[in-house]
């Protein structure tokens, strides 16, 4: 079952197109990354989806809302720099936002204690927010997101911001989250997408390249490719290379040569001859599978 | 039910940020400085000294009436720059901190979010401003006569309707800008400009919404509420109610993050 769809998703901002046309679907109950490099438009998008921002054109359909229905009821949304009334508790905070999502106070007042206590700021729950470390802004702003208990929650680089350990204990909660919504966040680290989510949006200036399961565009995306080192300057042998039968491409990465082969055998014959015929200072030579980021950095760099 | 949490929740602010306490005490200070340093003048100036023996200073002789409208004035001056000032950011600040994301996100109109507002910033400009002019009332009776209450209330209400007003301006450009600074500048632009234009066509626009103090200072010399008086009011009213209407529709324009 589809939680939104979205049709030719477009923004524009004085004169400059921001997102074109984005097309996607997010399933019921799945975890989706939205990934792409910084610049790519998925703030805009996020903040499109959340109706803070108005779309040029194109359509957004929130599955189970009537049409002209307020479909922020229900989503939760946390920004990527959530700003708080610094004045306020953490607690009080969670109980207005609860009570502007339709909650009673006695509703609001309990699920904020509940996800105070999921998030880990139960013990700072009556300590004004301005004295709150960033980590625990971020966790405040997750609990707000769920404080009505959206169908989804769309999170904007929630652990971008955040050192290792409260990275990791942001990516542990969303962990447990995913089991209880749909949710789509956005980040520009793969690792982080590959870790926790299902599904997985490829953004780049403004378009989706890529879109799938994670398991899927893994499959699709991989093949052979030869890891390459030699003394020197490797970049005189790229050409050489790229010349072969069976190779698709060649790239540098770490300053070893990556070759990816249509054909493991004729490309392993072709490469070892030439080694030999030319005398290469070969340091390195082994095979292994193109990944995901090998993808995603092919993308970006385009 | 969202609009009684917004409008809790900004009384609490106010309370938190001590507005509930300074602006009523400047308030007695904006609405007592005139009648009391009137009537001590004289003693002011002899107690400063400087002035050559067996001068005689006489202060001019003012009735109840007259005084209390030294505090108006000030109030229409020192009064409503205040008044602006503690509503500035009320929206603006909401926007350009970013809070405004998180709040606006959630299924609330943003007719709740400006009416809750407005409405709690107007109870506190009315609880400072009557605090301000009770004590000068106080002073007034004690030191330049008497001025009955019916008096008293008439010119309390209709001014209270200028500064309705006031506060309304300032909440619309609060939807207009997000620049507290920015939205300072232009409701003082826009109350200055109000009155020089009150003043070269008075004639011609009995029921300018600047006329109300004059028609006030009428009443209170005639005793009597004169017809100008109510159409001013009623034309600041209504005013009101169309610039919060426009507010609503201005911020709907607006995109809630940038």
């Amino acid at each position: 079952m589809t939680v939104i769809e979205v049709e030719k998703l477009t923004k524009a901002f004085k004169g400059k197109t921001i997102v074109k046309g984005l097309d996607f679907q997010l399933e019921k109950g799945r975890c989706v990354a939205l990934l792409g490099p910084n610049g790519a438009g998925k703030t805009t998008t996020l903040r499109m989806l959340s109706g803070l921002l108005k779309s040029t054109s194109g359509i957004i359909n929130f599955s189970g809302s009537q049409k002209g229905e307020d479909i922020r009821k229900y989503i939760g949304y946390l920004p990527q720099y959530p700003v708080f009334h610094p004045w306020m508790t953490g607690k009080e905070f969670l109980v207005y936002v609860g009570q502007l999502a339709h909650l009673t106070k006695q509703e609001a007042s309990e699920k904020a204690d509940q996800l105070l206590k999921k998030v880990a700021i139960y013990e700072s729950r009556n300590q004004r927010i301005g004295k709150y470390s960033g980590g625990m802004k971020q966790r405040l702003g997750i609990a707000q997101a769920m404080i009505h208990s959206p169908q989804l929650l769309m999170l904007d680089e929630p652990v971008s911001s955040l050192d290792p350990i409260g990275r990791r204990e942001v990516l542990t909660l969303m962990e447990e989250l995913k089991t209880q919504t749909t949710v789509l966040f956005s980040t520009h680290i793969l690792g982080d997408a590959e870790e926790i989510c299902d599904d997985l949006l490829l953004m780049h200036q403004g378009e989706i390249l890529e879109s799938g399961s994670i398991d899927a565009l893994r499959q699709r995306h991989q093949s052979a490719k030869f890891e390459i080192a030699l003394r020197g300057d490797s970049a005189t042998y790229l050409e050489t290379l790229q010349a072969f039968s069976s190779v698709q491409d060649v790239f540098q990465e770490k300053g070893e040569v990556h070759v990816v082969v249509e054909d493991i055998e004729l490309a392993r014959k072709e490469i070892l001859t030439k080694v030999l015929e030319e005398d290469w200072p070969l340091e390195k030579l082994a095979l292994s599978k193109t990944t995901l980021e090998d993808l995603f950095m092919k993308v970006v760099k385009k | 039910m969202q609009w009684i949490t917004i409008f809790k929740k900004e009384l609490l602010e106010d309370w938190r940020n001590f507005k509930w306490v300074w602006v009523p005490l400047v308030f007695i200070i904006i609405c007592i400085m005139d009648p009391l340093s009137t009537y001590y003048l004289p003693q002011i100036l002899d107690a400063v000294g400087g002035v050559p023996e067996g001068t005689v200073i006489e202060g001019p002789e003012l009735g109840p009436t007259e005084a209390i409208m030294f505090s108006l004035t000030e109030v229409s001056m020192l009064g409503v720059l205040v008044i602006v000032a503690i509503s500035m950011a009320v929206i603006a600040g909401e926007r350009k901190s970013g809070v405004a994301e998180l709040v606006l996100v959630k299924p609330v109109s943003y007719f709740t979010y400006i009416s809750a507002k407005w409405a709690a910033k107007l109870l506190l400009v009315f609880t400072a401003y009557l605090i301000g002019m009770l004590t000068s009332w106080y002073y007034v009776n004690l030191l330049f006569g008497d001025l009955s209450a019916s008096q008293f209330i008439g010119l309390f209400l209709f001014y209270f309707i200028w500064l309705i007003f006031v506060v309304t301006l300032t909440f619309l450009y609060n939807t207009v800008v997000k620049i507290p600074g920015l939205v300072l500048t232009l409701s003082l632009i826009t109350i200055m400009a109000m009155s020089a234009i009150n003043q070269i066509f008075s004639f011609r626009m009995p029921w300018f919404p600047n006329s109300i103090s004059e028609h006030i200072t009428t009443m209170l010399a005639e005793g009597a509420i004169p017809n100008d008086l109510w159409g001013a009011a009623g034309i600041t009213l209504g005013l009101s109610v169309i610039l919060l209407v426009a507010s609503n529709f201005i911020l709907k324009t607006k995109e809630m993050a940038d």
